[in-house]
């Protein structure tokens, strides 16, 4: 027997593995008690409740949700941009400084990522009480750090030449900085940042259903209650805002050379961009009637050093991590082995366009939401939470997947077909293979994301860190807060440099330069 | 011309900020900010906390208004923030609130929560006997249980209560834990559906889903009530006195007990409450509860 | 064995084919001459079934090519110009997927974990010319001639009947390229694995045309003149240039 080797296009298939033991756990506890439930939120889905509270609540909820959104989406990219400059060597090795001082920036820079906005809206509530603003600075501060780890990574992956023939011919550092790096980086830019709007979108929405306003909040509270009708009209205008919104993008995605070629556009992109979120931020104040909408510090009583210990001591933190990191992986399986796994038994143009409709519901309906869900099919165990987090993120990943492959040309598909291959393997062979290093790359992205947002779900399975730090907070037990999110976030910080080597491995493994809108995840 | 736009897209956000200054001190007049904490449908407790707003302001003569508040914590820190003036707490929410922010006044409860109970109900499938004492709570080791909110004083922290005291704790349950379902009909649903074999919830939630005909009897029952114990009941901030003038605190809670149903309005209100009336509230009938939450961790 | 009638193929401005006859027969070597931008791509695509004629009919053998299974397609074996190798799969693999016409998916799937015995893939790598010692080699790592003769060993681990190659040497130096050329018209000597039949090479240098038995011209998406090597004379070549 030979040795196994794992190639590419395999390695995009193996985490589909993982739905063996998954889905073992999964229908063994299967049950057809919730069915009536079940079924009654299907059919709610087509009579979605349209009276004009419940419209009208659904709306203000929605408008809370976009203005925090965009008002976080563009401070984030404005931060986002600064400190990615700021943290990139060419930048420090512009004006002579040491390398170390660029990495330096970066590794401090990390940590306001490596917890998830919602863990970060739910400590900041507790600083600042209810505010609309809470949810926007929640967002903005990891946000922030994000952008400016891809910014600094683009910019440092950039051909320098030009930028050092300009400062052999003595130009200022700066100007000279903006004109060498300016022109490429800017679609690059221009991509990042409507994908991160993407992104604002569902975060505002799952910070919703962790309480702090907007869609999110209805859809929690009126599922939780399982006024299904009544949800599924939140939902169904929230799937129109983030369709279309997703529409919007990718038609700007690819266009965007066409529209970047124009260099002024991006200019006057920008404050556009700055007068329209000044809007959406008068909007947001206005939107949350009632609220109060000043957002100031109320003290918090500090735990002691003694205190901290003992809850260090108390917290059975090694169960806690192994139960993050199974969740982590097993999620991450589904997300990943799915989406191809699906396109290659199912290839047909019908079958394609049926799974993307498929991923476009799996992304609107938020973890917590389907978790409860599925816990109405198949007894409670922590495979429920995977399952949840996986079917949200194979949304994500599927409609990547399928971008790309619709972004590459057919013609190794159809020499493949002309051997005589079936649909499956010729898939398989002469698209996902091109494919796979670049998928492979934002799989090892995504898995790092979904340590974080292991969180969202672990409520249902009452497992993992993200449980336990809900209900520490809920307790108002700071001690216990703190431990946790210190060791939450260097877990998510050891992951990010293991998903961060495994991406770069990836991406360098073919020589070609992959399509713009994958490159910098 | 880059330049130009250089310069407008440097200066856009200093007009910005700019900007908000006026927008920001505008607010001046007193408003009487009221929640509730989220233990309903919100589409109900927008209508009922309209409509309690309207009276409020009808008696006081102050401007009244309902933010929504959206988990049991976040009601908590929004009180003690100074966010919310008034509250509609469970007990556990009610007492953690109060330790925050000394001074705060227990002002009225519903005719049903000084004696408020719980009830476990279990799948038929479960084979689970309705359980005669407490102490046959020790029947439940080994089953899937839930409770509702991990917050909720019915749903979470009296059930737990009676559950330890007859010896039965969280890591006897299948899988070693209870669920978190989220709410107390959320509760209902799973154990219905046989997820859960067991669960705990608010009675009264119980009893208006029977009522709603949302209860399948033939997979769901109850196997015991849990012993009566003090639950909701507002909250008032220390200052309000010192914000609305002299009095106004007692002038609230009358306001609040003189609700009854000769009154279209307010009896709209107390049936929404799922309550004949208002009563005055002990603070000494939280004692228990603090003492329960302590112990279970959940009060530091 | 291979019969186009009446193919037209529209372009954006012009046609690319238009009115195309021709028949092919067991055992012909055919050279497909003209300049580039002739229609000699389109005209391979349209014969292997990869392009679907928006007139006539692609038949083989009998049969109309669109409607036959793709197991039965397997007998047109293609060499690509730009090749088309998976980058991403080692040379064994990549010779293996010229059989997966015969193989199913759980097969596909085991040569993507290097599970599939290698003596045909090396049978067809040493008949294409290649060292025993490069099966394992990534396609990366592999030179333009390399990756030719890997693509060649792919098509002979097909077992086509029908050969079409596109510009298979205009890469390629003088020496090279008589040697490929040879491979795949079948005078290689030492050969012992099944070979097509009948080929159909397009070129765009008519001094080799020596190697083939019909010679076909074709410039505008129209045949120009469709004759045996030996009645082909200069004047025709030189016409289908100027």
């Amino acid at each position: 027997m030979r040795k196994i080797q794992f190639s590419p296009p395999l390695l995009t298939l193996l985490p589909g593995l993982t739905l063996l033991p998954v889905l073992f756990i999964f229908l063994k506890g299967i049950h057809n008690g919730g069915l009536s439930i079940f079924s009654s939120f299907i059919e709610a889905s087509f009579h979605p409740a349209l009276d004009a509270i419940v419209l009208g609540s659904s709306w203000r909820g929605l408008r809370v949700t976009i203005a925090t959104a965009l008002v976080s989406w563009s401070i984030s990219t404005f931060i986002g941009l600064i400190l990615g400059i700021f943290s990139s060597s060419i930048f420090w090795k512009t004006f002579n400084a040491p390398s170390w001082a660029a990495s330096i920036t970066r590794r401090i820079l990390a940590i306001p990522r490596s917890i998830h906005e919602i863990l970060w809206g739910l400590l900041l509530l507790q600083g600042f009480g209810l505010s609309p603003w809470v949810a926007v600075v929640a967002i903005v501060i990891p946000y922030s750090s994000l952008v400016a780890r891809v910014l600094s990574n683009q910019l440092d992956a950039l051909d320098h030449r030009a930028l050092i023939a300009i400062n052999q011919i003595g130009a200022k550092p700066f100007p000279g900085l903006i004109t060498a790096l300016g022109p490429p980086i800017i679609p690059i830019i221009a991509s990042y940042s409507g994908y991160r709007l993407e992104c604002a979108l569902r975060s505002a929405t799952l910070l919703g259903i962790f309480g702090l306003g907007g869609i999110g909040t209805d859809l929690q509270l009126t599922f939780q209650s399982l006024e299904f009708n009544e949800m599924w009209t939140g939902l169904w205008m929230l799937g129109l805002v983030m369709f279309s919104l997703e529409l919007v993008l990718s038609w700007c995605r690819k266009n965007l050379y066409r529209i970047t070629k124009k260099y002024q556009f991006s200019f006057i992109l920008i404050p556009l961009t700055l007068t329209f979120t000044t809007f959406c931020f008068f909007w947001l104040k206005e939107s949350e009637i009632g609220a109060i909408t000043n957002f100031e510090w109320h003290n918090l009583s500090l735990p002691t050093l003694v205190e901290i210990e003992s809850a260090f001591k108390e917290l059975p933190l090694l169960t806690l991590i192994g139960s993050t990191l199974i969740l982590t992986f097993l999620s991450a399986g589904i997300a990943i082995g799915i989406p191809p796994l699906g396109l290659m038994l199912f290839p047909s143009r019908l079958e394609v366009n049926i799974q993307s409709i498929i991923w476009g519901i799996l992304r609107l309906i938020p973890p917590p939401l389907s978790s409860l869900l599925l816990l109405l099919f198949s007894n409670p165990s922590f495979v429920v939470a995977a399952i949840a987090l996986g079917l949200h993120n194979i949304g994500i990943m599927g409609r990547l997947l399928k971008e790309g492959i619709d972004n590459q040309t057919d013609r190794k598909w159809h020499a493949m077909k002309a051997t005589g291959a079936g649909p499956s393997a010729s898939w398989l062979y002469g698209y996902m293979s091109s494919q796979s290093p670049s998928y492979l790359a934002y799989a090892s992205y995504r898995t790092d994301v979904l340590l974080r947002e292991t969180a969202v779900v672990g409520l249902i399975g009452g497992t993992g860190l993200g449980w336990q730090l809900i209900e520490s907070l809920s307790s108002f037990n700071w001690a216990e807060v703190t431990v946790l999110i210190i060791l939450y976030s260097s877990i998510t910080l050891v992951g990010e440099s293991i998903s961060d080597y495994l991406s770069q491995f990836w991406m360098s493994y073919t020589t070609k330069k992959s399509t713009a809108s994958h490159s910098f995840f | 011309m880059i330049r130009n736009n250089l310069k407008i897209f440097l200066l856009t956000p200093v007009i910005t900020s700019l900007s908000i200054q006026p927008f920001a001190t505008a607010q001046s007049q007193e408003t009487l900010f009221i929640g509730a904490i989220p233990d309903q449908n919100p589409e109900k407790l927008n209508r009922l906390y309209n409509l309690l707003s309207n009276e409020l302001n009808k008696q006081l003569k102050v401007p009244v208004k309902y933010v929504k508040v959206t988990n049991y914590p976040a009601a908590v820190t929004a009180f003690r923030t100074g966010s919310l003036d008034l509250v509609w707490f469970g007990g556990l929410t009610g007492v953690q609130a109060r330790l925050q922010k000394p001074g705060s006044k227990v002002i009225a409860q519903r005719n049903i929560d000084k004696k408020f109970r719980s009830v476990f109900i279990a799948n038929t499938r479960s084979r689970l006997q309705p359980i005669k004492n407490q102490a046959g709570l020790k029947a439940l080791k080994g089953k899937r249980f839930t409770f509702g909110s991990e917050s909720s004083t019915s749903g979470r922290l009296m059930p737990q209560f009676y559950l330890q005291q007859s010896g039965v704790l969280i890591k006897d349950f299948a899988g070693k834990r209870a669920g978190f379902s989220g709410s107390h009909d959320a509760t209902l649903a799973l154990v219905q559906s046989g997820s859960y074999e067991v669960g705990a919830l608010n009675e009264q939630v119980w009893k208006v889903n029977i009522l709603r005909k949302r209860v399948n009897e033939s997979r769901v029952k109850v196997i015991w009530r849990t012993p009566p114990y003090a639950d909701y009941h507002w909250l008032a901030q220390p200052n309000l006195d010192k914000r609305f003038g002299k009095g106004f605190t007692s002038s609230l809670q009358k306001a609040l007990l003189s609700f009854n149903k000769q009154s279209k309005s307010q009896e709209k209100i107390l049936e929404l409450f799922g309550a004949e009336k208002f009563i005055p509230a002990d603070v000494k009938q939280y004692k228990a509860i603090e003492k329960i939450g302590r112990q279970l961790g959940k009060i530091k | 064995m291979l019969e186009l009638t009446g193919v037209r193929v529209l372009g954006i401005s012009t046609d690319r084919l238009k009115n195309v006859e021709l028949s092919v027969g067991n055992g012909e070597k055919i050279a497909l001459l003209g300049p580039s931008g002739a229609g000699k791509t389109t005209l391979i695509s349209v014969a292997n079934g990869s392009l679907k004629p928006h007139e006539g009919n692609v038949l083989w053998h009998g049969k109309d090519l669109s409607r036959i299974s793709s197991r039965h397609r397997a007998a047109i074996g293609t060499l690509w110009q730009e090749l088309r190798l998976i980058e991403e799969l080692n040379v064994s693999q990549n010779v293996n997927a010229g059989a997966l016409g015969r193989h199913n998916l759980i097969w596909a799937i085991r040569n993507l974990m290097g599970l599939i015995d290698s003596k045909e893939s090396l049978t067809c790598l040493e008949a294409a010319g290649l060292n025993k010692e490069m099966i394992d080699l990534p396609i990366k790592e592999l030179s333009g001639g390399q990756r030719q003769r890997v693509a060649i060993a792919r098509l002979f681990r097909q077992r086509a009947q029908l050969l079409l190659a596109d510009e298979p040497i205009s890469n390629l130096d003088p020496n090279l390229s008589n040697k490929i050329l040879k491979l795949l018209i079948g005078k290689e000597n030492d050969i012992t694995i099944q070979i097509p039949e009948s080929v159909i090479i397009s070129l765009h240098r008519p001094d080799l045309i020596r190697y083939f038995t019909r010679i076909i011209g074709i410039k505008k998406g129209e045949i120009i003149f469709d004759l045996p090597t030996e009645k082909v004379n200069s004047s025709e070549i030189s016409w289908l240039y100027k």
